[in-house]
């Protein structure tokens, strides 16, 4: 599968700036000083082990969770000082997807269109993109809890695409696909990384070598690696930096 | 935006079996209690008639059959109310607000809003029996108005009661004791007497002492003030609460 290089927008702020994001979650440190930049076309895994801080790392990129240190900036919109921007800005995907088992798909994403500010014809546009984007087209009228994990994952994703987020933030996406949904997820996701930036977090470099173009390491809650996802050795430095 | 809420939450709540179920439970409270009072006034008509400033019809059914609904009203609004905050958590629903450009005031005030639209159908529905006896008799409507605007604002401050308790926990059970707990005590101190001065300020907060009056057809600004500073209070509690959520990263 092809992977797009980084497009530069010609435009001189990134899309994502994350400076020295520090949080502590309970008594431990879940996240320590981490600083990340994305333009648009860039997709970048976050790659981990298990309990490493990724889902922490997303959760204050897209601003459900406030950091102690540090700043996001999304789009030009600080998390901080303009927070309902910044999210206005942002798709996320959490590691369970947020669905209201009770809801027919296009119900919920028609709620997810809303709650983003969508109206009218453009709402409607949208939904049905979105839906043939994600495959969703043969559950469409099927109620959220029939429905297998493949196509609650894709429910999801649909979700945080509705409102074509600059930035696109995605736990785990691949939990629950066959190889097929697999597939079309990824190409889902390099589509969208070339018109906006994509984080997705993974424990499998496989993975992140097959979407991204560019892979972000992260050990213990701190980022100890951030290069280009093609090169051979990139399987010595994730080693390398987890143990 | 929070008209969006609204009609989720509303939306949800008229998808729930357990919302029908209540709602015919409440039907038939609303019927069994409205024609045993109806009968009950027949028997002492004759008596009222001959006092000095008898009681109408209206003025009767207002003290008898509304009144003891506003309990019934107590006790129902939290249970529509329980699921607004707690089932989001448990279902892990609530990311998708929280990462939503959606502030923790229009959410609570949504979600309020959805609520209290269900539960004021439900005393449009205790009232209108009491309307409909317009057909037969001349009924006292600025005293139907009176005492559906107490059945409004006691229901409105309980919800906003129940939304506060649903925000802080992921257990509905919880979160419908904890509220129901609250109001039922605050009914109690209105039966209690409080002789001594430093505790008479407990009457004060009590919700029986202060619908009476809308039954009776006076209209208190400070009663009305009470309602809505209870329902301001708590959906301000709510929102510190939502707020607080994502401080502490649960």
């Amino acid at each position: 599968m092809a992977v797009p290089d980084p497009i530069t927008n010609g435009s001189s702020t990134p899309l994502l700036t994350a400076s020295a994001l520090s949080r502590r979650l309970s008594s431990d440190a879940a996240v320590t000083d981490i600083s990340l930049t994305l333009d648009r076309g860039d997709v970048v895994g976050l790659l981990g082990l298990n309990g490493a801080g990724k889902s922490t790392t997303l959760r204050l990129l897209c601003g459900v969770l406030v950091p102690d240190q540090g700043s996001v900036t999304i789009n030009g919109f600080s998390m901080a000082d303009s927070p309902l921007q910044a999210r206005q800005q942002v798709g996320y995907l959490p590691d369970e997807p947020p669905l209201y088992n009770d809801m027919r798909v296009h119900e919920y994403l028609t709620l997810a269109g809303r709650i983003r500010g969508l109206r009218g014809n453009a709402l409607v546009q949208r939904r049905e993109t979105v839906t043939e984007q994600c495959l969703l087209q043969s559950v469409d009228k099927k109620l959220i809890g029939t429905l297998s994990k493949g196509f609650r994952q894709r429910v999801g994703l649909a979700q945080a695409l509705i409102h074509e987020p600059a930035v696109l933030l995605l736990d785990e996406p691949s939990n629950g696909l066959d190889p097929q949904q697999l597939d079309s997820m990824r190409k889902l996701i390099i589509d969208t990384g070339s018109s906006s930036a994509v984080i997705l977090s993974t424990h499998l470099l496989s993975e992140a070598r097959a979407t991204c173009n560019r892979v972000a390491i992260i050990h213990a809650g701190r980022l100890v690696a951030d290069r280009p996802a093609e090169g051979t050795d990139l399987e010595l430095v994730f080693h390398g930096a987890t143990t | 935006m929070i008209a969006t809420i609204a009609r989720h939450e509303s939306t949800r709540l008229l998808r729930s079996g357990q919302t029908w179920i209540m709602a015919a439970l409440l039907a038939a409270l609303f019927g069994f209690l409205f024609l045993k009072q109806l009968e009950a006034f027949i028997d002492v008509q004759a008596q009222l008639a001959a006092q000095d400033h008898p009681v109408g019809l209206t003025g009767f059914l207002s003290v008898r059959y509304l009144e003891p609904l506003a309990l019934a009203f107590t006790l129902v609004a939290p249970l529509f109310a329980m699921r607004t905050f707690s089932d989001e958590f448990r279902h892990n629903t609530y990311a998708l607000w929280q990462s939503s450009p959606v502030s923790a005031t229009a959410l609570v005030i949504g979600k309020f809003a959805g609520v209290l639209l269900i539960m004021s159908l439900l005393v449009l529905l205790a009232v209108s029996l009491l309307i409909c006896m317009q057909l037969f008799v001349r009924v006292d409507f600025p005293l139907i108005g009176s005492a559906t605007l107490g059945l409004l604002l006691c229901t409105s401050a309980c919800t906003a009661c129940g939304v506060f308790f649903s925000s802080l926990t992921r257990q509905s059970l919880i979160a419908i004791v904890a509220s129901l707990a609250l109001l039922l005590f605050s009914w109690v101190l209105g039966s209690a007497s409080f002789s001594a001065a430093p505790l008479q300020f407990l009457a004060d907060l009590s919700i029986a002492n202060h619908l009476r009056g809308f039954f009776q057809g006076y209209i208190h600004t400070g009663d009305i003030a009470f309602f809505v500073i209870i329902t301001l209070l708590f959906l301000g509690l709510s929102v510190i609460r939502l707020d607080s959520l994502r401080q502490s990263g649960h």
